[in-house]
């Protein structure tokens, strides 16, 4: 049995009285990148929101490192080393660019390492550094959408939760995320990420899981998935399976 | 069948109560008066649950149309104006229900359009504040602050006023009741559960707010029009006191909002209590009202109804 | 009446109602605060301050304290009182998604209290009467009592000392973060109930500060709470809820229009006043009047 970072097994989730996530199980190792990819609706986001605390599941287990995160809040679980960047971004628009990362660290863990993690992400992203007093919501989406990783990033995260982080950006800008993406993935950070761009997605991914209406109905590594006839039928479409 | 049997335990309680008269002299005994005084509360109890329980839109403004019930009571009366002269009529009554209707349709619709929960809660508040105000400076039209007298009552025994109030009790319930199983109290609950579901499903929000919000209003009206007949001297500081709106509320909460029978039960046992501590200190009767309010809310958010609801199903 | 006008009453009056009414100011920022992340009016603010009030007369008739001297006592006291309230009564309805719930609470702890202090200090008005009460300054033939300078003074340094903890500090930002989105919040780490805790001390905390400022200015009694709360919430409509500057200003703007209405209209016609541009700013600009260009999300 392999040591996984993240496990989830047989995750039922509702909503009410609606289920929106069957028996879902998946696995995250440690330095990967792995992919959650499906249609609107199928549960993607259900997913992210019932590891990282916001909602809880009805049936079956998360485990952390071994550990679970059953009953641990949104806030616990980011000090237990996994940050989640929502979909939308959500960032403090009243607050500056610089008070949006200070509250990044603002877990237990993440705060002795502030200043050095400020530094990290200033690296990382110099229009940040450029921008540091000016509000959040004054930025562009691309340039939020980075604000949005980056102070996800001061909680010093063993694992990062990314929902959809290139929506509504242009496609200069998406390629520029994923290629962020996979910098972060060789600096040691693993990633579990979310995307409706699939070709994208499954290109940069180690290991996948396509959803479908809150269950999974395929899995594997990136690259097999890309070339599944299947696959680009259904998501990428007849020109791309020409590739 | 449950529902038969509620309806039979109704009329039984409510024949119970009405011949209670017949053994106890109700315009000495203490007991009448108490029971006089809870259904009084149920009717205004009744009302503020349907525009809370059902549409959840917490009012606080029901002794502003309590308020508004008695005094045109009184000023219909000293002006004769629908010169029947006859004490327990209920055009006066009905009149004095409809004045507050009116008030509430003018100020419900700017305020239930425009403001959510706190916001309405304090744009009622507001509202209450005003007509105290406007009462308190009516001259000689509304006595001023000393208020109105009416002609010492014909009637020199309670009895009138006891049966009235039982009469107007079960009214109240029962305008509850039907109007909840009706096509209005489906939209009602629609609206209360999820208002932009609702709204997208073409239910006319603010019409059926305005709507509950009136017969809320309706109901505090006529019976302040009862109790200002009782009182014969209405003046602000009795029948504009905040206390004819939190008590009902304390009583509605404490029973449950949102059912049929949580007003009534609240009404009662919240009576009881302070008839109880008035035995000890008169003005200890709020301080426990207040409490009970904190602990209800903490502990049994959904009332005694709920308990008893919470309690059968883990019978089960 | 009008040929009684002259610059200096006018003047006097416009004094008068900015000082008096930077005690509605900082009773709504504390009302502000608490909304911010709780999302409930906190309707017993006001009989908080009084509360407060009676504490530091009771510290000055029987103590002997001076009453500026017992904010030394009195404001720590209210921060933990702040607290200890908030973690008692207020901390799983704040959890819940009915909001009526906690509102409620606040309704009966107002009523307890007010109540509560009728039968224990009596409903007779108290007033603080030292040697500087009555010291009245008159420069250029306008009066400025000196207890209302105080008040002032305290309400512009408490707004201060707010706006500075809401800036500078980890946790005020915290509190601004939460207030803005609690999901959010939670995400990077941010508990709701700890920031909401302290915009819930730091809520009373103010309230004792205006709760001296009364004692020292203007006589109260157990039931001036409600009254007073009516009055921090049209200042809180005026400034709009989240902008802390705006509810000191909105309190000075409803100070500055009671000092003149009740000049020129009876006593009970300016309360009237007050509560109908209370409507119509709730109905008609419930961002307050201070909004500043909306910003992009």
């Amino acid at each position: 049995m392999e040591n996984h970072l993240l496990e989830v097994k047989g995750v039922d989730v509702l909503y009410g009285d609606v289920q929106a996530v069957w028996d879902l199980s998946i696995h995250v190792d440690e330095g990967a990148i792995v992919a959650l990819v499906g249609a609107n609706g199928a549960g993607k986001t259900t997913l992210l929101k019932t590891i990282s605390g916001i909602i809880h599941a009805k049936r079956g287990e998360i485990l952390f490192s071994g550990k679970s995160l059953a009953k641990l809040s949104p806030q616990e679980v980011v000090d237990k080393g996994i940050s989640h960047v929502p979909e939308g971004r959500r960032l403090f628009s009243k607050l500056t660019v610089l008070e949006n990362l200070k509250l990044g660290a603002y877990p237990p863990r993440a705060r002795p390492l502030s200043a050095k993690s400020l530094e990290r992400a200033y690296d990382l992203f110099p229009v940040l550094k450029e921008r540091k007093n000016q509000t959040a919501g004054s930025l562009s989406g691309g340039e939020q959408q980075m604000l949005a990783i980056a102070r996800a990033l001061m909680a010093q995260p063993d694992l990062l939760m990314l929902d959809e982080p290139s929506l509504g950006l242009s496609p200069i800008l998406v390629r520029t995320m994923f290629e962020l993406i996979c910098t972060l993935n060789n600096q040691k950070v693993t990633i579990l990420l979310v995307e409706q761009n699939i070709h994208q997605a499954l290109k940069i991914a180690n290991q996948a899981y396509v959803l479908k209406t809150g269950k999974i109905a395929m899995s594997g590594r990136g690259d097999e998935l890309l070339a599944n006839q299947e696959v680009q039928k259904a998501y990428i479409g007849e020109r791309w399976s020409k590739r | 069948m449950k529902e038969k049997r509620a309806i039979i335990l109704t009329v039984l309680v409510t024949i119970a109560f009405a011949i209670v008269p017949f053994f106890l002299d109700v315009t000495t005994s203490y007991f009448g008066y108490f029971l006089f005084l809870s259904f009084c509360y149920t009717v205004i109890a009744q009302g503020w649950n349907l525009v809370a329980g059902y549409t959840g839109q917490i009012s606080m403004g029901q002794h502003a149309f309590f308020g508004l019930g008695a005094y045109t009571t009184a000023i219909i009366w000293l002006h004769d104006i629908t010169k029947t002269g006859y004490y327990f009529d209920p055009v006066t009554m009905i009149l004095s229900g409809l004045v507050p209707v009116i008030l509430a349709i003018i100020i419900g619709i700017p305020l239930l359009s425009r403001l959510r929960g706190d916001y309405f809660a304090l744009g009622t508040l507001g509202v209450g504040e005003i007509i105290k105000v406007i009462f308190v400076k009516g001259g000689a039209f509304t006595g001023a602050s000393d208020g109105l007298h009416l002609r010492s009552t014909v009637f020199e025994s309670m009895k009138p006023y006891y049966w009235t109030s039982l009469f107007l009790a079960l009214f109240a319930t029962a305008v509850v009741y039907f109007l909840t199983r009706s096509r209005v109290g489906l939209a009602l609950r629609a609206i209360r559960e999820d208002e932009t579901s609702a709204a997208s499903h073409g239910i006319h929000l603010l019409k059926y707010k305005i709507f509950a919000f009136a017969v809320g209003a309706f109901l505090a009206g006529i019976c302040g029009s009862l109790y200002g007949i009782y009182l014969f001297h209405i003046n602000p500081d009795s029948v504009l006191k905040l206390d004819w709106t939190l008590y009902p509320i304390l009583m509605c909460v404490i029973g449950g909002t949102g059912t049929i029978m949580g007003p009534v039960i609240g009404a009662f046992f919240m009576n009881a209590l302070f008839v109880v501590t008035d035995i000890y200190l008169v003005q200890l009767h709020p301080i426990v009202a207040g409490m009970l309010i904190i602990l209800v809310m903490k502990f049994m958010p959904r009332g005694l109804i709920g308990l008893i609801d919470t309690i059968k199903s883990r019978r089960l | 009446m009008l040929k009684y006008l002259s610059v200096g009453l006018i003047a006097q009056l416009l004094v008068n109602g900015i000082l008096f009414g930077t005690m509605y100011g900082i009773a709504a920022i504390g009302l502000s605060l608490i909304f911010g992340t709780m999302r409930i009016i906190f309707i017993a603010q006001g009989t908080m301050i009084i509360f407060l009030a009676y504490i530091c007369y009771w510290l000055f008739t029987l103590l002997g304290i001076d009453p500026y001297l017992s904010l030394i006592i009195i404001v720590p006291l209210s921060l933990l009182l702040g607290m200890g309230i908030y973690q008692a009564l207020f901390k799983e309805a704040a959890a819940l998604e009915d909001k009526n719930i906690s509102l409620l609470i606040a309704i009966g702890l107002m009523f307890l209290m007010e109540n509560l202090m009728t039968v224990i200090w009596t409903g007779n008005p108290r007033s603080i009467l030292t040697i500087y009460t009555s010291l009245v300054f008159r420069p250029i033939g306008i009066d400025l009592t000196f207890t209302r300078l105080v008040a002032l003074l305290m309400a512009v340094l408490s707004t201060a000392g707010v706006v500075l903890f809401l800036k500078k500090t980890l946790i005020g930002m915290a509190v601004r973060a939460a207030s803005e989105d609690m999901v959010s919040a939670a995400l990077v780490g941010i508990g709701p109930h700890r920031v909401n805790a302290v915009a819930f001390a730091i809520g009373i905390g103010l309230a004792g500060i205006a709760g001296v400022s009364l004692a020292t200015i203007y006589p109260f009694d157990p039931f001036y709470g409600f009254i007073f709360v009516l009055k921090a919430l049209i200042s809180l409509a005026l400034g709009g809820i989240g902008n802390v500057f705006g509810a000191l200003l909105g309190g000075i703007i409803l100070g500055l229009l009671e000092s003149l209405a009740s000049f020129f209209l009876s006593g009970g016609w300016s309360d009237a006043i007050s509560y109908a541009v209370f409507l119509l700013v709730l109905m008609f600009k419930p961002e307050g009047l201070f909004v500043r260009s909306i910003q992009k999300a």
